[in-house]
């Protein structure tokens, strides 16, 4: 997919492919985002440190990032390096070579990767304890970092295996936004990526999460000065009809001061010290994460019964036609920050693509958030937002036990 | 294998108007019309810097220009923005404070209202004060839970010792537990005067009618004179290499910084420096990364910086890794600072640096808030768009003679400064090697 924007004088290349935490199994958890790692670590006509090297000696530079669905490749770049780009991409994904030296130091940069995510966030902690018991048969349960001992024990057999499977041509979605033309990418995608064998497409996930008949409930400890709540509920996958009414419901509750969450418990009270929601996208049915942590002198379960206490109030009163007209607001105004800059439009030009299975659905994604009703707001939250389906989990500070 | 690429594209500040206002406040417009947003930002020499022995009084000054004005609530500023999507956020640094917001041009009318609703009558509400306060000395506690959040205060605080450069910019909880409304609101009245600041909007408008609408809107804005002299430099005198280290027991890892002395903000030296510390700790491939990371696999990520003021600044190595491999990767940190002054640099790879330099500076200025910033940054910092201008012929005239030049003359050496939080119990009589040791406790208040 290719967006010509002349704006300045540089483009980027995005490549998104089908395989995340859904694909893995116990023994190979975080073997997704350890692709993401070791798709830089030397293929056949660059070798081991030479896809950064070469890039960065070209002005360009990259990330990547790994989900519960997807793992996404950027290179950003000035607009003369493209064909440098499209080589360093083919040749990786046409001949990547998995040397076992690499794979060692790699383990240790993941392990140190894992570690750090749990020294310096709290979230990182709770949320995947919650996770892990909001799902009991779905691979949504796992981290997307991997298990320390799984990190520790893939072997070459799983490495190979895995980059068989997913990094098949394809399963991917390339986007190259940018100061550059159609037909020069036209060109280079059909010398350097056409040639390219398809295999067939990885094997779909089969395992489907059964609804959740009971609340769930889990609890850990850490050295922290204060407790922290996440709830969660089971929410439909990306594509379902009524994503737009819950990511409304999203911003309601915890966009802004004046959202529902953020002002009854943090700004009017002193509840909490801090609230946030989401909804995690999913080609699968995935959560929607309620997060708090409490203010002075507050339990765990008092804030968690004031959280509630503000979902139920959603669910009997449902909203306002003004209050649902400023969240539209804040979603019409996302969409245009979202597209600002090249890179803001090729990420979102590839999500919609992926998850929607149109990257048209992101135009029409304001238009969809004005037809939801406060009627839409109010039955999802009484259908989704119910005690059975909620999973609570505690952080709690040390007791010395 | 060096590939460079051979077309440079060099960018230029788009046009903009820079013009007074009759009470000093200085603005600059710049259109930008690909998406029917503004951004605007405000800047005052209202910064941590005058803090004084009152840590935290900037930030909780700054903070509090929402929290109500003389025609709104603090609640209805808040339904106000958020019912537009618009954002409105104020924050203090060291050096200045600032309130940007951004919003769709049809709104103009409603935000424009609001921004001078917040700048020129804030009114300090004392219970929403004490109500942020509270909160406040909450999150300077749950700060302590995270080494990354808190590591940076403690380097300066070692540096830069009593000069306000040391001091901690959010406040610690004595000194903040002390701070009243009337504190913020004779700060406002002293520091936010119109003399010494600028406001940028950028984005989708025409300038004419933006000169109107700003003059209209912020021309009769009466404030005190500065009475802000000129900043006394940090005298940064660095005569043993120290160590504090920081015990975090229940940690997992040690993560630390080493380093000394930077330069100050408007240094003529600071891009042939960011060419330079690109190899060293500036990129994915930097010699520090390739080290820790990507050979031995001791961590996620390793790098360097300077960190610029107007009077002083900093330099230091980051990184983190497993508690039992903490000396390996401290000796090895060390060792490759030092093969940087011993061995210097070549070609090939000054070549390399100068190119991923000029290929990572112009998203930096792609969207308008990034473009509103930097017109404040030229007010706060004193610097003009040559610097923007000429950035790329600058970079691509840089020798490797001069970039040995610039390793030996601003890159420090000898006498490092460690900051090591960690658990100490595993770690201290090892780290004993580096310098002489002090030691703190994380969840003791301060740094």
């Amino acid at each position: 997919m290719v967006l010509e924007d002349h704006s300045i004088p540089t483009a980027n290349m995005y490549l998104f492919w089908k395989v995340g935490a859904r694909n893995e199994v116990h023994g190979i958890t975080g073997l997704s985002h350890f692709f993401e790692h070791m798709m830089f670590n030397g293929a056949k006509n660059y070798g081991p440190k030479q896809f950064d090297r070469v890039m960065e000696a070209n002005g360009g530079s990259n990330n990547a990032y790994t989900t519960e669905n997807v793992t996404v490749y950027a290179d950003w770049f000035q607009k003369d390096a493209l064909e440098t780009i499209f080589k360093l991409e083919s040749d990786r994904i046409a001949s990547l070579s998995i040397d076992s030296s690499m794979v060692e130091s790699e383990r240790g940069v993941v392990l140190s990767e894992r570690s750090t995510g749990l020294e310096n966030s709290n979230f990182r902690l709770i949320s995947e304890l919650v996770k892990a018991t909001a799902f009991q048969e779905h691979p949504y349960m796992l981290p997307v970092i991997g298990f320390e001992s799984d990190i520790k024990s893939w072997t070459q057999r799983d490495l190979e295996d895995y980059f068989k499977t997913y990094y098949s041509p394809n399963n991917a979605t390339v986007v190259v936004v940018g100061d550059i033309t159609l037909a020069q990418v036209r060109k280079l995608a059909n010398q350097y990526m056409a040639p390219i064998p398809a295999r067939g497409l990885p094997p779909r996930v089969r395992t489907v999460e059964p609804p959740q008949n009971g609340e769930r409930r889990a609890t850990t400890y850490k050295d922290i000065s204060i407790p922290n709540i996440l709830l969660t509920y089971h929410t439909p996958e990306t594509g379902h009809s009524d994503y737009y009414a819950l990511d409304l419901l999203n911003n309601l509750l915890s966009s802004g001061n004046s959202s529902r969450l953020t002002k009854s418990l943090v700004m009017d009270s002193t509840v909490a010290s801090q609230v946030f929601t989401y909804m995690a996208d999913g080609f699968d049915p995935n959560l929607f994460y309620v997060y708090a942590v409490a203010a002075d002198g507050v339990s765990a379960e008092q804030l968690e019964t004031s959280v509630l206490a503000q979902i139920d109030r959603l669910i009997k009163e449902g909203v306002s036609e003004e209050e649902l007209q400023k969240v539209k607001n804040q979603k019409l105004m996302e969409f245009y920050r979202g597209i600002q800059t090249i890179n803001g439009k090729a990420n979102n030009i590839g999500t919609y693509e992926m998850f929607f299975g149109d990257y048209r659905k992101l135009y029409e994604a304001p238009r969809l958030f004005e037809q939801v009703t406060p009627a839409d707001i109010q039955r999802v939250a009484a259908t989704y937002f119910t005690k059975r389906n909620r999973t609570v989990g505690y952080l709690l500070p040390e007791t010395g036990e | 294998m060096t590939l460079t690429v051979s077309a440079q594209n060099n960018f230029k500040v788009p046009t903009h108007e820079k013009f007074k206002l009759k009470n000093g406040l200085t603005v600059y417009l710049m259109e930008q019309h690909e998406v029917a947003l503004i951004y605007a930002s405000a800047v005052f020499d209202a910064g941590s810097m005058h803090d004084g022995e009152r840590y935290g009084l900037a930030t909780l000054t700054a903070d509090a220009l929402l929290f109500g004005s003389a025609k709104y609530t603090k609640e209805q500023i808040e339904a106000t923005t958020d019912f537009v999507g618009a954002e409105l956020n104020s924050v203090a640094g060291k050096e200045n404070a600032e309130v940007t917001m951004s919003f769709a041009v049809k709104d103009t009318d409603k935000m424009f209202d609001m921004l001078r609703q917040v700048l020129v009558s804030p009114v300090f509400d004392a219970t929403e004060f004490e109500k942020h306060k509270q909160r406040t000395l909450l999150q300077l506690t749950q700060q302590k839970e995270s080494p990354q959040a808190v590591i940076g205060n403690y380097f300066n605080k070692l540096l830069f010792g009593q000069h306000p450069y040391g001091s901690p910019t959010g406040g610690i909880g004595a000194t903040v537990e002390k701070i009243s409304a009337d504190d913020v609101k004779d700060f406002y009245e002293k520091y936010y005067t119109a003399d010494r600041a600028a406001i940028a909007v950028v984005g989708d408008f025409k300038t004419a009618d933006m000169k109107k609408r700003i003059t209209a809107l912020l021309g009769d804005w009466k404030t005190a004179k500065s009475l802000v002299g000129k900043d006394n430099a940090p005298e940064v005198n660095l005569k043993n290499s120290r160590v504090l280290l920081v015990n975090k027991s229940d940690a997992r890892e040690t993560t630390f910084l080493i380093g000394g002395k930077g330069i100050v903000y408007n240094n003529p030296d600071y891009v042939p420096v960011l060419v330079v510390n690109t190899i060293l700790g500036g990129r994915f491939t930097s010699w520090l990364n390739d080290a820790l990371r990507v050979n031995s696999g001791l961590t996620y990520g390793a790098g360097s910086r300077f960190n610029r003021y107007k009077q002083g600044g900093t330099f230091y190595i980051s990184t983190f890794t497993k508690n039992s491999t903490t000396v390996p990767a401290i000796d090895m940190a060390l060792g490759v600072l030092d093969s940087l002054h011993r061995t210097g640099l070549n070609e090939d790879i000054l070549a390399s640096a100068k190119a991923y330099v000029k290929g990572d500076f112009l998203p930096n200025y792609e969207s308008s808030g990034a473009l509103a910033s930097l017109l404040t940054d030229m007010f706060v910092y004193g610097f003009d768009e040559s610097f923007i201008n000429t950035f790329q012929s600058v970079v691509d005239d840089l020798t490797v003679t001069r970039a040995n030049e610039i390793i030996a003359k601003y890159f420090p050496k000898d006498n490092l400064q460690f900051i090591l939080v960690g658990k100490a119990d595993e770690i201290r009589d090892q780290v004993r090697k580096y310098g002489s040791i002090t030691e703190k406790e994380i969840k003791e208040e301060g740094f």
